[in-house]
Formats: structure tokens, sequence, C-alpha cells
């Protein structure tokens, strides 16, 4: 008996030398790197609170945090309102609802560079598709999708919006489809208009599901990177160069590897924050 | 809400994707990597023609059967046609092979290289001589391309973790800070004696090129390519007495002759922006430039300032660098910045200027979406590398074969003086010619594993004739800058050179003189950044800022005032005294002067 017990040590050894190798060394390598002058080349000196302080001055990672801000405020907000949409008229009986399933999840399974790249042709001012269309369609002032600011700030946002709204899809209606249909039904003998059901019934049952949604689209919308890199490389200036953009930028452009952990820390800090809070409202939520 | 809201939602998203699937193809936009592989060679008759080489051959130029679907072998080279394979032939013979060293037999090296494929830019020629070259020594060797983005990462990190996977890199001009520095490559030197090793002519090289290829007075590099931005634009348009009318009528003054200065340039561009003037029922642009940020747009800026920034030494040497002249980047005494000084501002409100005579979509262009327009037939005016003089007369490209003219790139009447620190009135412009780009070319890995038999490749490519058959086809993108590739009384080649690959006689004319004007007639040069950090300035910091102004996010001033911190930054966190003696020594400055 004592053997088996310790055999089942055995089995969990690779997976303990996995985590620490892959996740908990460079976590705190990240991190003694992060109180380092450390660039590519050059022998490492201590830098104390250093590369922190100069974050906080440093007007090229206020800005891309600011465009991150606007990243993720338009884009989780897209994702998850067009996703609740989708969810609630699949989760109906339809003609051919499984092959419009299958349609809505494809741009999912795309890489987000690709994605990028894709953005590109329909983008392009001079020959992509929505231009093309606008044009046909009798506009004259086009919109300048690469070449102005906010403009192509939104093209980010629309791309990353088609890549993620199929996953908020899929989760929402997997959780619209594990509501007990007994209150539906109990619900319908008291109204039997279609928002009073969603407005009291469906969103509140629902709202478990919508704050993971949301919690896991804010990660990974912060985050955000491969498709700023491919579709405007960033610019017109920095435009929409993000946070993760910066820091991919000053670590492995740069070689600035203090700095760039000391860039990471923070976001990872801003993220512990933001997922607290998302985490004590859900509690509270299920306190009530 | 009703289920016809939904229904109406999902036939929006529906018709949304219907409407991306049926867009057009992507842009119609030249690849910014050359690769011509169905080049049309049209030859009427079978003729010979007596190539002047090193050693006299004869080349046998042949009609050319339809063009290949890809490269085939012909005479051991991937050639996309007899031709090509024929000249090949004849530069492979004529070049000094020098006495391969048995030795070598069976060995290896391996070669990096920016990412472009056998066919590509830089890159094809290491795939298409290797059958040949594998033949003459017995040896052989590996390319590894690596992604133009990524390669100063990959070699640092493969150069910095000691894995040295390669023996020699063709490289990028403003990587030798960084190898300097940390002492990772080797002088060739000792190897010019050696008589196992082919013999290349460094005399012919440009001086500019050549002082890229070299550090200390020590060569690491060996020949290959030469870059420079060149001045292209519509001979035709330009010339027509329509259009000379039309100017005179509008702007109250003749059309230029020559647009010596860049303001000129300006004000002909501004005419013809907006004008239907290549009859396609739709306005035309003035200028087509590549402004994206990350799309080299910070290489315009540096070729279009320079006559604003650069002023020769006076007396009898005006390449003299010192304290005032010949400069660009840095106080060569104290390391400060330049870039925000009223020349370098003045520059770039011109340039936005430029800009604005063409389409504001070019602020977001790459390379080949730039160049297309000016190839398309849309655009007036263009400054950039040699490609596109080459893909100009690649006609699955390009509507203008026949119809531009090149030159080097204009001055400026009113350059900034820094000693004066005022601008200058001059009665004949500035003219200041410039290297911008990479001029790629191998370089040999102090730890590389066979050294000898990776600088006989090396040495072999840099033969004049073997280069100079680079030159003349252009999807090697190797451009011109030795003697050999220029036509007397500058240089010694001959035009059949380059008719045989296809150009057109008048366009091989303008474009190997504009370089030629460009490395040689000009009195001074702009210098060229190669200390450690180089692409943190460059590429990072002033592509970001200047796009910035461009796009009306920042003025000018602020843009440059902006840089100007940033590479005060990197200059601290690289150590400034070093940094100041590595500079000193690249641009060849002796303190006090």
């Amino acid at each position: 008996m004592q053997a088996k017990s310790r055999y089942k040590y055995l089995f969990v050894v690779p997976g303990i030398i996995w985590v620490l190798a892959f996740t908990i060394f460079p976590l705190l390598y990240s991190l003694r790197l992060s109180f380092f002058n450390a660039r590519l080349g050059k022998p490492e000196t201590f830098a104390g609170l250093n590369n922190y302080i100069r974050a906080f001055g440093d007007y090229r990672a206020w800005d891309t945090f600011g465009q991150t801000l606007f990243f993720v405020s338009f884009s989780v907000f897209f994702t998850v309102s067009i996703g609740l949409g989708l969810a609630l008229l699949f989760n109906r009986p339809m003609p051919g609802r499984q092959i419009f399933r299958s349609l809505f999840t494809m741009p999912m399974f795309v890489a987000p560079i690709a994605l990028g790249y894709l953005g590109l042709t329909i983008f392009h001012e001079e020959v992509g598709a929505v231009n093309t269309v606008l044009r046909a369609m009798g506009m004259v002032n086009l919109p300048r999708w690469f070449s102005d600011v906010w403009t192509a700030r939104m093209a980010v946002v629309l791309v990353d919006t088609w890549q993620w709204t199929p996953f908020c899809f899929l989760v929402l209606l997997a959780g619209l489809q594990s509501l007990p249909e007994e209150v539906y039904e109990a619900a319908f003998l008291d109204t039997s208009s279609s928002w009073d059901i969603f407005r009291y019934v469906t969103l509140p049952l629902l709202s478990p599901v919508l704050f993971t949604v949301t919690i896991l689209r804010l990660v990974e919308a912060f985050k955000i990177l491969d498709i700023p890199f491919s579709l405007t490389s960033g610019g017109p200036g920095a435009a929409t160069q993000s946070y993760s953009f910066f820091i991919y930028l000053t670590g492995l452009r740069n070689f600035n590897t203090g700095y760039a952990s000391a860039l990471s820390y923070i976001l990872l800090f801003v993220m512990l924050i933001i997922s607290s809070f998302f985490f004590s409202r859900l509690r509270k939520n299920f306190e009530e | 809400m009703k289920r016809t809201t939904y229904i109406l939602i999902a036939a929006f998203v529906i018709l949304t994707t219907i409407l991306s699937s049926c867009a057009p193809a992507a842009p119609v936009a030249p690849q910014v990597i050359t690769q011509v592989v169905e080049k049309e060679v049209k030859v009427e008759v079978t003729k010979e023609v007596i190539k002047e080489v090193e050693k006299q051959v004869e080349v046998v130029v042949t009609p050319t059967v339809a063009p290949t679907e890809a490269a085939k072998e012909i005479e051991g080279f991937p050639a996309a046609d007899e031709n090509e394979a024929k000249t090949a032939k004849a530069a492979w013979d004529a070049a000094d092979k020098g006495k391969p060293d048995p030795a070598w037999k069976g060995k290896k090296f391996t070669i990096g290289v920016y990412s472009a494929g056998q066919r590509g830019a830089i890159s094809g020629p290491t795939y298409f001589f290797r059958k040949n070259f594998e033949q003459l020594t017995g040896a052989s060797y590996d390319i590894v391309e690596i992604p133009f983005s990524e390669m100063r990462e990959k070699i640092a990190t493969d150069f910095d973790t000691g894995a040295n996977q390669y023996d020699m890199i063709i490289n990028c001009s403003n990587f030798y800070g960084d190898y300097i520095n940390n002492d990772w490559v080797q002088p060739l030197d000792p190897f010019f004696e050696d008589a196992r090793f082919p013999k290349w002519e460094r005399d012919s090289i440009s001086p500019q090129v050549a002082g890229l290829y070299t550090w200390g007075g020590k060569w690491y590099g060996s020949n290959y390519d030469h870059d420079a931005m060149i001045f292209y634009w519509r001979k035709d348009i330009m010339d027509d007495p329509k259009w000379k009318e039309a100017y005179k009528k509008e702007t109250g003054e003749d059309m230029p002759a020559t647009m010596a200065t860049w303001e000129d340039a300006i004000k002909v561009s501004k005419f013809f922006n907006g004008k239907d003037w290549n009859g396609d029922g739709a306005a035309d642009q003035g200028v087509t430039l590549h402004l994206k940020v990350g799309g080299q747009g910070f290489f315009h800026y540096m070729a279009f300032s320079a006559p604003y920034v650069v002023l020769p030494n006076p007396g009898d040497n005006p390449t003299k660098v010192t304290k005032y002249n010949n400069v660009y980047w840095f106080d060569p005494d104290t390391m400060e910045p330049l870039i925000s000084s009223p020349g370098h501002v003045r520059a770039l409100e011109k340039m936005i200027e430029l800009s604005k005579t063409g389409s504001s979509a070019m602020w977001g262009w790459s390379l080949g979406e730039a160049w297309a327009q000016f190839l398309s037939g849309k655009a007036f005016m263009t400054f950039s590398w040699g490609d596109v003089a080459s893909l100009a007369e690649d006609k699955t490209q390009s509507t203008i074969m026949g119809k531009w003219w090149a030159s080097g790139l204009p001055g400026t009447n009113e350059p900034y003086s820094f000693e004066k620190k005022a601008f200058l009135k001059l009665d004949k412009p500035n003219m200041v010619a410039q290297q911008v780009g990479c001029s790629w070319h191998p370089v040999l890995s102090k730890k590389a594993k066979n050294p000898e038999l990776a600088y006989y490749w090396m040495a072999l490519m840099a033969t004049p004739p073997i280069n100079h058959w680079m030159v003349t086809y252009g999807w090697t993108g190797v451009n011109p800058g030795t003697t050999y590739d220029w036509f007397p009384p500058q240089g010694k080649a001959k035009i059949e050179d380059y008719t045989v690959s296809g150009w057109n006689e008048n366009d091989a004319k303008a474009n190997v003189q504009a370089y030629a004007d460009n490395f040689f007639t000009y009195p001074i040069w702009q210098s060229y950044l190669r200390i450690p950090g180089t692409t943190e300035m460059q590429n990072m910091s002033l592509d970001t800022h200047v796009s910035e102004a461009i796009t009306g996010q920042l003025s000018a001033q602020d843009a440059l005032n902006r840089t100007a911190e940033d590479w005060k930054r990197v200059v601290d966190e690289y150590g400034k005294d070093k940094l100041l003696k590595l500079y000193q020594d690249s641009i060849g400055y002796t303190p006090g002067q």
C-alpha cells in the first residue's frame, strides 16, 4: 500500500518538473531581470527599481497602455455583445442551425497573425473589400484604415472582434443550453414579452457565464499583439501599438530585457487587480 | 429582442463574410522581394556577344523559348531561361577562381541570409551558384534564410549564446556596431594575398560602399550589394509639351528641366497630383512613398534630409569629416544627437509637404504597395532603391518600361550650417549622396568552422564578372556600385551587359548613370550609422516618430525632439564614451577637427 502511494508521486513528477521549468522558473527569472539593467551582449548590472520608475515616466508606456485600454474596451464589448446576440439566435430551432454554428466558429481557428494579414486585404485603402464596397455604394471620402489614427485603431478592433466573437458565442451558447427549462415555463405564465424574459430570467441566470467570458476576453484582449503586429505594424506612428507590442519591441527587438521584464510585471499586476475585481463581484453575486 | 432582429443580425454577419470572401485579390503590388521567374527576354535573332571580362569568353545569346513555369537547371544554374544561364556561365567562367584547396573537399559551411527564397533578392544568388561552387571545390554549404524583421535578433542571439550556427552572414551594413563591439566577425585582409582565393577588385568599389565593408582600415565584408536611393520619374509625361504648357499656365513658371532640388520636385509633384496625366479617366498621384511604420519609411527620411543637414568641408577635401561638416547623426565630439536640429526639422517639414502631393494611403504603404503605384503608371515620381528600376523592366508588373528616367536624389539651395547655426542660401544646390539601405554583403564569423572555405565563396561572389552579372539581373536584388557596373567614362560596362538581361536601353542608361552620379559625381555623402543601438535608433525610434509627424500626430519639431530624447537614452544605456569612440571610428572623425 505504501509503495503504491509512493508510485503516485512518481507519476506527478513530470508535471511538476514541467510547471517548474516552463512556468515558475521563467516567472521568477523575469522578476529578477526586472531589477537589472539587462541587454543582450552586455553584462548585467543591478538597477533596483529603476526599470519600474522609468516605466512610470515613459510616455510610450503610457500611450501604449491607453491604446490597449481602447482595444480592450471596444473589443470586449463587441465580442461579448455580438456573441451573446448570436448565442440567443442559435439557441432555438431553426433551419441550417448546425451549418451556421460551424461557419460562425471558423475565425476562432485561424491564427491571429494570419487574420491580421487577411485584414490587410480587407481594409486595404485602395483595393480592399471594405473600401471597394463603399466606393461601389457611392461613398467619396473612404475610411483611411491604415493612415488615420482612429480608423486604424478601429480596424484592429474589428479584426480582433472577428476573431474572438465565435469564442464568446460558443461559451454563451453552452451557458444558454444549460439553463433549466422549468424556469422559462414558469416565466411564460407571467409574461409573453421576450424582452422581459431575457431581462429578468435569461440574463441573471447567464451572468456567471457572462462574467467568465468577459474576464477571459479581458485577459486575452490585454495581451493583444499579433493583430496590430501584422495589420498595422503598430502605426501610423505608434497609434495602434499595444502594451504587449511595446514589451515585445523593447525585449526582443531592442534587447532591453530588464526593462521589458519590468513592463511585463506591471501588466501582470494590472491584470491581477482587474481579475480580482471581477471575481469579487462574481462572488458577491453568488452570495446575494 | 424579436426573432426577426436576430435574423437580421445574422444576415448582416453572413453578408459581411460573403463580401469578404468576394474581396479582390491581394493588393496589386509587386513583391518587395523581386522574383522574376518568368522574365521575357526578347532577342530576335541568334547573335554572338563578346563580353569583356577578366577572361574573354564567348556568350551565345539565343532566342528565348517560351517562359518557363519555374526556374530549371541549365548549365548547372537554376536559371529562368537560356540567356540567363549562358550569361551566368560566361560570368562564372570569366571569374578568377584562385586555386581551391583540395583539403576543402567534403567540408561544409553555413550561410545566414535574409529570407527571400531561391529567386529572391540577395538570397537568390546563394542558391543560383551553389551547384557550380560544389563542383568546383568539392565542398558544400547550407543556406539558412532568416526573415528580415528577425534577422538582427536571430544573429545577435546566435553569437551571444555561442550557438554559432552561421559561418558567414550576408548582413545589413548597420549590424557592424554590434559585430565590432562584441568581436563577432573576423577581418578578411589575411586572405587577400593567399593564392588559393579569387581576387576581387576592391579599388573598383565605390568609396562610400567600400566604407561600409570596412572598419578601422580593415576589410570585414566582401563585395556584394550597393544600396542607395535613386530618384525616378515619368520622363514621357514631363517632356510632353502639353504638360509643359499646362504647368506654365498653372504656376506661371517653366517646368524645371531637371529637378535639381527637393523644392523643384515638390512643385512638380504638386502640379501632377490629382490630374489625369495617364489618361485612364481617374486622377493620378504626384509622388508615391512607402511610409508605413515598419515599411522602411525612415530610409526615405534619411535620404531626403541629407542635403539639408550635411555640408562639405570647405577647401580641398570636401569629404573630410569635421565637427560641423559631413556629419548627420551626432555631434562627433559630444555624442549629442543632431536629429532635432533645424536642418533636420526643415527636411522633415519638406518631406511632409511632398507626401501630401500623393495619395494619403501611402502613409500606410510598405515598399511593394508604394512601388506598384509608380510601376502601374499611377504616380508621377518616387525615390527608392534600384529594385524599382528592375521591376519597371518586368512587363508582368510594369506598364512604364521605356517611359521613365532616373537621377541621383535632388539637393537643396538652403542647407543648415551647424557651424553658423543658420540656413545658408546657395547659388548651386547642396548635393549629397547617400547609401541608405543595407548594402547586403557577406561577413565571416570569428567562430566559423571552415573560415577559408567560407571566404573562398565570399571572394568568388565578389569577383567582377559574377558581381556585375548579379547587378544586370534585377531579381538578385544587387544594385550597381562598382566601376565595372558604370558606363564610360566613369566605368567600363557596356549597354549590352544590361540589354541582354531584358533591360530597355534607355532605362538601363538612366538607372546606371543615376547610381554612378550618386556614388561618384556627388561631392559628399551622408555617413552611415553603424554603432550598437542603430536598429533601435533608426528602425524603431526614427521610423515611429517620422510616421507620427507625417500623419499629423506631432509637429516635425516635436517628433524629432522625441527621437533625440530616445537616442540620448540609447546612447546612455550603451555607454556614451564607448559609443562616441565607435561613432568617431565609423565616420572617420579625428577629435579636434
